[in-house]
């Protein structure tokens, strides 16, 4: 199988599975539509009818560790075709990303002696 | 049949769906699952499973008296419900806001299990219909009101045109009421009443800055600036009075009235003198939170059917992303007329007093018949009071045992849940052979406890209340506190009764002090030797003045009464939970919501001894 | 074509069995015709959209989740030919696939526009910058051994010895991780009962909650499949066929994550990011300097 027809037949997966859950929807629908009461879509807390719109400007506690997130996510995108020639390379392979990570962590131990690894 | 079936005929597939649904039984239980327990129901040995959001229920299970301040959640959560759904009263209490009961069965298991059958045959034949009627009641509609887009002060309940810029006004929901926070004022706890006239506050500030220099401008052209009032030469809409900058006046003011959340919207464009993007702008008159940051804070209802709180008590939680910033508590399963009423004979007060409080039936009805005692001066037989001790004991062990299951719900501890349940159902009515006969079981629990990874640090330091007077049972024992009714109480000197005390003052000490309560009671009961639920002794045509205290599972309840010719006629109550919910809001400030939760749990709450 | 065929109905009878295995650990009571029951029940149940929701979002939650899982599935081998797609990248695509749950379970918080739903869905995103890097690092590792981020070849390279052993210290960040992106207790914060009342789940009711908990499910089973694929030696064993160890292998692994939260609390938030980045991020990069050392070392 080529690349190409290979991610053709995940598109084919992803296409097959939408059809199934939309089968799904048409035959829960075929049952019946849902009645629409008064106070029924409000979403549900505990009794009380609550109105008022959620969306607002979230507080994120942990965006200390989300920055520091970002930087080791970046990395991971590097690490992958380094580990699959990693065994040819052989020791200078391992220095080379030895020195990046060392980089790295001693980054992540910084962020944590200014406080980036608590909630904040 | 049920009421609240789905509409369309009874055939082909969705007869398939309706014996599915009549063999997979969902059930949203009011109050709540403490409460079930209490009286003796294991909902999921009876065959229903209990889900936690009322989307993923099929049947309201509701036990026992509803109080009315209650009944309109109740029809909430019914009305949130997807069809089909039906409504189970165990009990004889009517619901003036829910439909008729599709099943209705007396408060005990063998009830339930019949109950159960009842509805699935009534799941089979009647999920669908083709005559349903929608349900209604006043609690779900909203009063709709008019307010200029341009200017939010402005709030009538007719349409029109504002008298600002004779825009039209548009509709808009009118924000909920009840135990509302202002966003700027976490601290400051704000009553329905208070709240139903925010706009006007800032309509009165804006009105009255007479002393500083007017500039008018149009609010949809920022560029035309006049000293004075008119109409915009681009739009003809009439000019908006506003502040110079430098004025500084407003925002010293505070702008908490109106920042209430369903104008929050507005809000952010509210002040023309900023650039319409601009993050300073959007986030100036947002509240800060611990770090500095400007959020917006929501108010968010827990309760007072919420699955990790005790049955009735709501909770309004300000949430600063999942953090507390405030909050507010009402219990509206409070009974309140309770004692407000024409004398009662002797007896008919002492059953009153056990019905008040569902989760320690026993204690009260102790502390009744003791007061009366008292108030008549009758003594009782020591072998009496030590078989009541017995009763009293085996009620903790059950109450505790009914708070760790809370616990585990809270945490999420699935085993902790199932079987700290099940022991609390079957030692709660349990004769002195059987709760002897439970020892080992019991033991087992608590060995599997204090083993049990993470639950040290989920618990440690959380929720630490300071030594004060407030605090009572084991709350206040678990604060180093030692004072409990029972140290002073003969029958108890004389099973050699010492309290349990720890200094940790958080929830793992709360924790610790109940389980080793458990174990206490269970070393009472064996010296007590006897188990026997307080009865009332006659007292004739007596007359005097009575207290009484008795150490509940929560804390010391207080009970002073006067006696006329053998009827009770003046009586006041003091109880543990009215002292503790004060303590809520300090106690969660900043606390993530979790953490809040189980500080919360962890004090034992019992919504209905609360005195209003 | 059958392949696929074959695969996925072996992926529903799977996810089949973990819902009853789930519905056992949760409640104590195994009933094979539990799940079945529950699916068609939901099916007749009214399903209905929240006021002012965000449509789009809400709708594509569930079946995201599901594809999440799906396409996970897809380069995961059975056998060295039950494979629906044996990707040369396969590796790095399970990690790419399932990123999309955290968007998915991110939609179904915002969706409604109902508090408990949005804030779970934020203690998701949490817990992604928790458990994500403890699901990449072990696979680099596990990539380093096989020089190939093909999954079969990843299953070959571990002929003589299982990763479980060469690097068990992967392996059980891998499995910790595995169970907090599928939000198994003790770290189901997103859909916590007690403290947000279903949380993502909440708003979601009849088939679309169907969709949402058969996502999951089979999440269950695709996480498990890779970890037998990664460090279990996928279908290696003696005497039985080779489906049939991978079959053993991954329901095990399925119950073993069933059930090893049940005997305790759920995880805080903040000491799930805590430990995960003060611990389990030294403990991982130290993971990949031991098998570079055993990868040059051992012949």
């Amino acid at each position: 199988m080529s690349t190409l027809e290979q991610y053709g037949l995940l598109v084919g997966l992803a296409m097959g599975t939408v059809g199934f859950v939309l089968g799904l929807y048409a035959l829960a629908r075929g049952l019946g539509k849902a009645r629409q009461e008064p106070g029924k879509d409000v979403p549900a807390t505990g009794g009380q009818m609550s109105r008022e719109p959620v969306w607002v400007r979230y507080h994120a506690r942990y965006y200390g560790y989300a920055l520091l997130f970002l930087a080791f996510d970046m990395e991971m995108a590097f690490m992958y075709p380094w580990a699959v020639v990693y065994k040819q390379e052989g020791v200078v392979a391992l220095l080379d990303m030895g020195v990046f990570l060392a980089v790295l962590f001693l980054g992540l131990l910084y962020g944590w002696s200014q406080g980036a690894l608590r909630r904040q | 049949m049920i009421a609240g079936a789905r509409q369309g005929k009874l055939s082909g597939l969705r007869r398939l769906t309706a014996l599915a649904m009549a063999r997979d039984l969902r059930a949203f239980i009011v109050p709540g699952a403490d409460i079930a327990r209490a009286h003796g129901l294991d909902i999921e040995a009876a065959g229903m499973q209990v889900v936690a959001s009322p989307r993923h229920a099929s049947v309201l299970l509701v036990v026992g008296v509803i109080p009315p301040a209650l009944r309109e959640a109740a029809a909430v959560i019914y009305a949130q419900m997807m069809r089909p759904r039906a409504l189970f009263v165990l009990g004889p209490d009517e619901l003036d806001q829910l439909p008729e009961a599709d099943i209705r069965e007396d408060l005990s298991q063998q009830d339930l299990i019949r109950g159960v059958r009842r509805l699935r045959s009534a799941f089979a034949e009647g999920a669908f219909r083709p005559d349903v009627a929608d349900f209604d009641a006043p609690v779900l509609h909203v009063r709709i009101q008019y307010t200029c887009p341009m200017h939010p002060e402005v709030v009538q309940d007719e349409p029109g045109s504002c008298p600002k810029c004779g825009m039209n006004l548009v509709a808009r929901e009118a924000p909920a009421t009840a135990g509302h926070t202002h966003a700027d004022q976490p601290e400051l706890i704000v009553d329905a009443d208070t709240h139903a006239t925010p706009a006007q506050d800032h309509a009165a500030q804006h009105g009255m800055n007479h002393d500083a220099p007017a500039e008018y401008t149009c609010p949809m052209h920022p560029e035309v600036v006049q000293n004075e009032p008119g109409s915009c030469p681009e739009c003809g809409m009439n000019l908006e009075l506003r502040e110079t900058k430098g004025t500084k006046s407003h925002e010293d003011a505070g702008i908490s009235p109106d920042s209430d959340h369903s104008s929050m919207d507005h809000n952010h464009m509210d002040h023309g003198d900023m650039a319409f993007m601009s993050m300073v702008g959007v986030t100036k008159d947002l509240p800060r939170s611990s770090d500095g940051l400007p959020m917006d804070w929501i108010d968010v209802p827990f309760g007072p059917f919420f699955p990790g709180l005790p049955g009735g008590l709501l909770l309004t939680l300000t949430l600063d992303g999942d953090t507390v910033a405030g909050s507010s508590v009402q219990t509206p399963g409070g009974n309140e007329e309770l004692l407000q009423h024409s004398a009662l004979d002797a007896g008919s007060f002492i059953e009153r007093l056990a019905k008040v409080e569902p989760l320690a039936p026993v204690s009260y009805r102790l502390l009744a018949c003791r007061a009366t005692e008292n108030a008549a001066g009758v003594e009782v037989p020591a072998a009496t009071a030590c078989a009541r001790v017995g009763a009293l004991e085996r009620e903790r062990i059950a109450s505790h045992l009914g708070w760790l299951a809370l616990f585990g719900q809270q945490t999420g501890f699935d085993w902790l849940q199932r079987c700290a349940a099940s022991l609390q159902l079957k030692v709660q009515n349990a004769g002195i052979r059987q709760v002897l006969a439970l020892k080992p079981d019991i033991a087992f629990l608590i060995k599997r406890l204090h083993r049990t990874p993470l639950l040290k640090s989920r618990t440690a330091g959380v929720g630490r209340l300071a030594p004060n007077a407030a605090l009572r049972g084991p709350v206040a024992r678990a604060a180093g506190i030692g004072n409990d009714a029972r140290s002073t109480d003969p029958s108890y000197a004389a099973l050699g009764f010492t309290p349990v005390c720890r200094e940790g003052c958080d929830a793992l000490a709360r924790l610790q002090v109940r389980v080793e309560e458990i174990t206490h009671g269970l070393a009472l009961i064996v010296a007590a030797g006897a188990i026997e639920l307080p009865a009332p002794i006659n007292i004739g045509e007596a007359s005097g003045a009575g207290e009484a205290a008795v150490e509940t599972p929560r804390g010391v309840a207080r009970l002073r009464l006067t006696l006329e010719k053998g009827r009770v006629t003046a009586a006041q109550l003091e109880t543990p939970s009215t002292l503790h919910l004060a303590l809520i809001d300090p106690l969660i400030k900043q606390l993530a919501l979790g953490d809040a939760l189980l500080a919360i749990g962890s004090l034992d709450l019992a919504p209905w001894e609360v005195r209003q | 074509m059958t392949t696929v065929l074959v695969l996925l109905l072996l992926l529903a009878a799977g996810t089949y069995l973990v819902a009853v295995l789930e519905a056992w650990t949760a409640s104590g009571r195994f009933r094979l015709a539990g799940p079945v029951v529950a699916g068609i029940a939901l099916l007749g149940r009214e399903f209905i959209v929240p006021r002012k929701p965000d449509r789009i979002f809400f709708e594509v939650a569930p079946v995201l989740l599901l594809l999440s899982a799906l396409l996970a599935a897809a380069v995961v081998p059975l056998t060295p030919d039950l494979i629906i797609t044996d990707l040369a990248t396969g590796a790095l695509f399970i990690n790419a696939a399932l990123v999309y749950v955290l968007v998915a379970l991110l939609m179904a918080g915002w969706g409604p526009n109902g508090a408990y739903a949005m804030i779970g869905g934020w203690r998701f995103l949490g817990q992604l910058i928790a458990y994500a890097m403890l699901i990449v690092m072990p696979i680099t590792a596990v990539v380093m051994r096989a020089e190939s981020l093909l999954t079969t070849r990843i299953v070959a390279s571990q002929a003589g010895l299982w990763n479980i052993v060469y690097q068990p210290l992967g392996f059980m960040l891998f499995f910790v991780a595995a169970m907090a992106l599928a939000f198994l207790p003790p770290f189901d914060l997103p859909t916590a009962k007690a403290e947000l009342a279903g949380g993502v789940e909440a708003e979601y009711s009849g088939v679309r909650l169907a969709i949402f908990r058969l996502g999951r499910l089979a999440l269950i089973v695709t996480l498990a499949a890779a970890a037998v694929v990664f460090y279990l030696g996928g279908w290696q064993g003696p005497w039985l066929p080779p489906w049939a160890w991978s079959a053993i292998k991954i329901l095990a692994v399925c119950a073993t994550m069933l059930l090893a939260g049940r005997a305790m609390p759920r995880v805080r938030d903040a000491d799930l990011l805590h430990w995960c980045w003060i611990l389990g991020i030294p403990l991982a990069l130290l993971n990949i300097f031991l098998v570079g050392l055993l990868v040059l070392v051992l012949p």
